[in-house]
């Protein structure tokens, strides 16, 4: 280009020379200097003219015309105002509507993890052919092994595998020195935060010293943590979260070196890490992050002696970042290598022939309170069962969780006090756990084989970007499945447009075949017709956009509202999205206009321009083939939205289905809430004296008509499951059962009604926590059954038509597992009940009398009126036992249904309204083809009428094409829905896929709704005036 | 310019220029008053270059880096830039040499057809 810049600029120059040339020669000639100027200026012509020519030599021709197009498309598009803001606002939608799901898309699971180099980032997970024998495990649930499909795949299985290890490993992985950094973490459960206004509960993870450094984090206020920080001895620090700290502490930059108090112990704030670091996992959001030395702050610290020496408790999830000098497989063949080691030839025998994991073994159980099943053997830590060990943590699985969250392992830590014996807790599994989970069966302890050499356990690296995953696998089923729905979406939005162009390229044809006439090319035409049909893209896209950040930043809180916690996931346009925006821009522009393009330009030109439209003999010859393709737009429109009102009617029905299921108690009116009285200082027997006296004080509230308790609300997505041995089973049988411990009046406040038997009564709550003392630190062995109360399917999975009341079971000898144990006895029977999700089937409960096991538990209150209303009075109330007792997730048990159905209801909703965007843009698509036939069709119609024709004739034509189109695509598309809709089968419930209620309903929604489209122009058609028509153009 | 007045003179056919810009420069480098002058005198005044053409056609040829432009001094002491063919232009002058003759001896068959 700098060549052509030379050039012209001493253009000037040459012309001047040149005409001085010429006057010379003209004076050499004779002519005087004024005539031999004025003749050589004559001879050269029009100067500025010249100079321009010659500019154009330069200039790039394409650039040109494509501006020229852009000025002519624009003129065009201005011209036909109404066309264009169809047009527009139709692409707009189609564009805005796949904007809006790829933006949530790219989000939650393509923008990369919010640290330094992410792709360096590797999560160890271990694999084994058998189960590690070891007491505890828990998992951060950041890591697909454990919380997705491969989930199933939990550690009792054949092919174990998971991503937490103990903290020796942990240390010893560090001291290998493979990676240029090593951080470990595991989340802190629950913590009370003092010392800022009144008591909260935050979020905190505990992290490695190197945790920060690792991730390349840096603090946004103060500094991060450090190495050195995370040292028994070191004091304790904290670092907040930068949305906490902006929420929480005001964003004041005088917060660092303040202290808080979390769970009663003080920690310095050290600093606020930077903004974009929420976690490490996707949608992770955590307050605070502590060191993990600060553990045995937090909680009981007799479990910490056991942890930070112990093999056997696996509790942190490990990242490294490989070093450029070590590839990935040399990590990974020597951290294998600690592994393996560790785990054949350790100090500890994790891996030995007998290495069952789980306590799957015939141990009847000590006790009722020692049976809660557990992950991990019974083995007592190095503290023993203390006196308030064996509470079960209560695990919150993410309500609404989808099938991906199979297997929550619960978060470490949870109330002080866990002790060794964390209960197992499932989150919502998915259809096939559900199957598992349904009818828990007898396990028994079978023989697994020996390792062979290649079964041996080892570390695979997983690079970090898809290792954790985090709350991602929750969304990408509903994320996968609207994408498909709004790629429909934009496909009949392009084949409406290119309805709308084709019509307008046949009333262009004159314009065309002048352009033709006049020497145009053929496909520099194509090329301005594309420019257009690009630029109304364009136009589309960018409103697109627009609509988008609308749609996501509702679609965001709609699912944030449904959240125990709000997720972070930001939505925000990123290059990707907008490239995506570009693409799917062009890409409609291109293949919306196309057709038309090629069809505008196949004019035969004589008659079309010596005729114009008026020629009917044309219009008859040329309107054979634009109306099939016009006829096969409409009957594509129709179909795909035929396919996507089907995939939303199932996922209606499903939702309808999910809501008016039979849960088993009164879910209206009812207010739950956690607490936890041990964080406030309460201990052993006090604990259990707060839940009554709040319970009796709750019932005393005005608005209350009674209130409860029990280790966790009901449909809330946890679950806790019991094992016992069942008489006249095999003794090394283990039967199990989902298992809840209820508060006094339990049944009365949820309204289960009690089908045989008796209600639990204060001597039963007595015998429970003997039998629990006993359990616990070996006092005067019981002797009296635990009485239980269980639900219909207990009875109809153990006792068939056996009298169920005053059976006992569960009886056990005196083993090394612990003292003889009398057993629980059957005392009443309640009718069946959801436990913890709405899709699962209904199982076998087993209520057991409250009894001192639970640090924390959740109060259900039953109101008289609007229970939103009555939340004030209870946290006053609460506040009255003491100010210092935090309330958890004070919600109602509605709210709590519709977190579980959030995915549900989420892609209900948006797939509906999918649905009816299709379902307008389909009609819209044959109501503009039906007008334009009429418009053009006039004259032809005049004839008829004036020859006699009916205007129920006339009528009856339009609306029979109309409604033959409309028909065609329905059939196409139910075609086409049958198809497709069993990939939904996973999402549905109680509905089949090809639910033939749904597909007659749709299409009879659809021609209903064509029939109108048809009979707006099918009117006009019949108000035409054959005297005004004959003159028609 | 026009060539109204003087009907013996012939106006040049499309892309024809190019071919006799070359061909002039086939002689030796020339600036751009020497080119329009030789093909006049040489076509013995019956082509006459549209002035206005020469300059965008010399800048074509440039563009295809068929000629080149390089600065030098007039016969008459006067800085001028003289234009040169190059190889690349030589080769095209023969390629569009050929086309022309054919395209001639075409046409000439046809109104002569007797010959």
């Amino acid at each position: 280009m700098r060549r052509s810049k030379r050039m012209l600029d001493d253009l000037d120059a040459d012309i001047r020379e040149h005409i001085e040339r010429e006057t010379q020669d003209n004076i050499e000639r004779g002519m005087t200097p004024e005539e031999a100027r004025y003749a050589a200026v004559r001879k050269f012509g029009n100067v500025t003219r010249v100079k321009e020519d010659t500019r154009d030599v330069w200039r790039i021709a394409w650039i040109e015309d494509l501006w020229q197009d852009i000025r002519y498309g624009m003129r065009m598009l201005r011209k036909s105002p109404g066309f264009t803001a169809v047009a527009v606002l139709t692409l707009a939608l189609g564009i805005g509507a796949n904007t809006a799901i790829f933006s949530l898309i790219d989000a939650v699971m393509l923008r990369s993890l919010p640290v330094e180099k992410p792709s360096e980032l590797v999560v160890l997970q271990w694999n084994a052919r058998k189960s590690p024998k070891i007491h505890a495990y828990m998992s951060s649930g950041d890591c697909p092994s454990e919380s997705g499909p491969a989930g199933e795949r939990d550690l009792r299985s054949a092919n174990p595998s998971g991503c937490s290890f103990s903290e020796p490993m942990f240390r010893e992985i560090r001291n290998a020195n493979q990676f240029s950094g090593v951080a470990a973490f595991a989340n802190s459960g629950p913590l009370s935060l003092t010392g800022n206004g009144p008591a909260s509960m935050v979020s905190g993870q505990l992290v490695s010293g190197d945790f920060f450094r690792t991730m390349g984090v840096k603090a946004a206020v103060g500094r991060v943590l450090e190495a050195s920080d995370d040292s028994p001895t070191a004091a304790p620090v904290a670092v907040l979260n930068y949305g906490f700290w902006q929420s929480s502490f005001g964003g004041a930059r005088d917060v660092v070196g303040r202290t808080i108090e979390l769970n009663g112990a003080a920690f310095t704030i050290a600093g606020v890490a930077e903004q974009r670091f929420t976690g490490i996992a996707p949608g992770s959001d955590y307050d605070v992050w502590l060191p993990l030395s600060a553990g045995p702050r937090i909680t009981n610290p007799m479990m910490w002696s056991s942890r930070q020496d112990n093999v056997t408790y696996w509790w942190l999830t490990i990242v490294g970042r490989l070093k450029t000098e070590t590839p990935l497989p040399k990590a990974q063949a020597a951290v294998s290598g600690l592994f393996r080691n560790e785990m054949l030839y350790g100090s500890v025998p994790l891996f030995d022939e007998g290495g069952m994991f789980g306590p799957l073994g015939p141990r009847g159980g000590g006790g009722p309170a020692r049976s809660q099943m557990m992950i991990g053997g019974p083995g007592p830590g190095p503290s023993g069962p203390g006196p308030t060990t064996g509470g079960p943590r209560v695990a919150k699985a993410p309500a609404g969780s989808g099938p991906r969250d199979a297997v929550v392992v619960q978060g470490p830590m949870a109330p002080p006090g866990g002790g060794p014996q964390p209960a197992k807790i499932r989150g919502p599994s998915d259809p096939k756990k559900a199957a598992k989970g349904q009818a828990p069966a007898e396990t028994t302890s079978e023989a697994r084989t020996l390792s062979k050499p290649d079964d041996e356990p080892n570390i695979t690296l997983v690079n970090a970007q898809t290792g954790l995953t985090g709350s991602r696998g929750r969304f990408a089923n509903p994320l996968y499945v609207l994408m498909f729905a709004v790629g429909i979406i934009l496909l009949i939005a392009c084949s409406n447009v290119a309805g709308l162009m084709l019509a307008r390229a046949a009333a262009r044809q004159k314009e065309m075949a002048l352009r033709l006439a006049l020497g145009a090319g053929r496909t520099r035409i194509v090329r301005q017709l594309l420019t257009e049909s690009v630029m109304l893209a364009g136009i589309g896209g960018i409103l697109g956009i627009i609509f988008a950040s609308w749609g996501a930043h509702a679609i965001l809180s709609f699912v944030s509202s449904n959240q125990p916690r709000p997720l972070t996931f930001a939505a925000g346009l990123d290059m990707r999205v907008l490239g995506f925006t570009v693409a799917v821009s062009l890409l409609t522009g291109i293949l919306f206009g196309l057709a038309p393009a090629f069809r505008g330009t196949r004019v035969d030109m004589t008659p079309a321009l010596k005729e114009g439209f008026s020629a009917s003999s044309k219009l008859a010859r040329s309107g054979g083939r634009r109306f099939t393709i016009g006829n096969a737009l409409v009957v594509t429109q129709v179909a795909l939205a035929i396919v996507v009102l089907v995939g939303a009617g199932l996922m209606v029905r499903t939702l309808q289905n999910l809501r008016s299921i039979d849960v088993g108690f009164d879910s209206h009116n009812l207010v739950i809430f956690g607490i936890n009285p041990s964080l406030a200082g309460y201990k052993d027997a006090q604990i259990d004296s707060v839940y009554r006296d709040l319970q009796g004080r709750l019932t005393e509230t005005p608005g209350v008509k009674s209130a409860s308790y029990s280790m966790i609300p009901l449909l809330e997505g946890s679950l806790m499951v019991t094992m016992f041995h069942w008489p006249g089973t095999p003794q090394d049988r283990q039967s199990e059962s989902y298992v809840l411990e209820i508060g006094p009046n339990f049944f009365g406040t949820m309204q289960i009604p009690l089908v045989a038997g008796r209600n639990f009564t204060t001597p039963d709550y007595e015998i429970a926590a003997s039998a629990f003392a006993s359990a616990a630190n070996g006092s005067a062995r019981p002797t009296v059954p635990t009485p239980v109360i269980v639900d219909q399917a207990f009875v109809a999975k153990f006792l068939g038509k056996e009298n169920p009341l005053g059976k006992r079971f569960g009886q056990s000898d005196a083993s090394q597992e612990g003292p003889a144990s009398p057993g629980y006895e059957i005392i009443g029977v309640v009718r069946d009940t959801k436990y913890s999700d709405l899709r699962q089937e209904i199982s076998p409960i087993m209520y057991k009398p409250q009894s001192g096991m639970g640090p924390a538990l959740a109060f259900e209150v039953r109101t008289a009126g609007d229970p939103q209303a009555l939340v004030p009075a209870i946290r006053k109330t609460v506040a009255q036992i003491n100010p210092n007792l935090p309330l958890r997730d004070v919600t109602t048990e509605s709210q709590q249904i519709d977190r579980l159905l959030f995915q549900e209801r989420l892609v209900a909703r948006l797939s509906g309204f999918f649905g009816l965007l299709a379902l307008t843009l389909a009609c819209i698509g044959l109501y503009g083809l039906l007008a334009y036939e009429v418009t053009r069709r006039t004259r032809e119609i005049g004839i008829r009428r004036a020859l006699g024709a009916q205007p129920g004739d006339v009528l009856r034509q339009v609306v029979k094409q109309g409604l033959l189109l409309a028909l065609v695509g329905t059939a196409v598309g139910t075609g086409v829905a049958i198809g497709v809709t069993r990939y939904l089968k996973s999402m549905l419930y109680d509905v089949r896929a090809d639910d033939p209620v749904t597909i007659v309903a749709v299409g009879a929604l659809l021609v209903m709704v064509a029939m109108a489209a048809c009979f707006i122009p099918a009117r006009r058609a019949t108000n035409v005036d054959p005297m005004v028509a004959l003159r028609y153009e | 310019m026009s060539t109204k007045e003087d009907r013996e003179r012939i106006e040049l056919l499309q892309g024809t220029l190019d071919l006799l810009i070359l061909r002039t420069l086939l002689l030796g480098p020339a600036h751009g008053y020497a080119i329009a002058k030789a093909i006049e005198m040489n076509s013995d005044e019956v082509l006459q270059v549209e002035q206005g053409s020469l300059y965008p056609a010399l800048h074509r040829l440039i563009k295809r880096r068929w000629i080149s432009v390089e600065e030098g001094t007039s016969e008459n002491n006067r800085r001028a830039k003289f234009y040169r063919l190059t190889r690349e232009g030589r080769k095209q002058l023969k390629v569009e040499t050929s086309k022309w003759d054919k395209l001639a001896g075409a046409i000439a068959r046809i109104l002569r057809p007797a010959d």
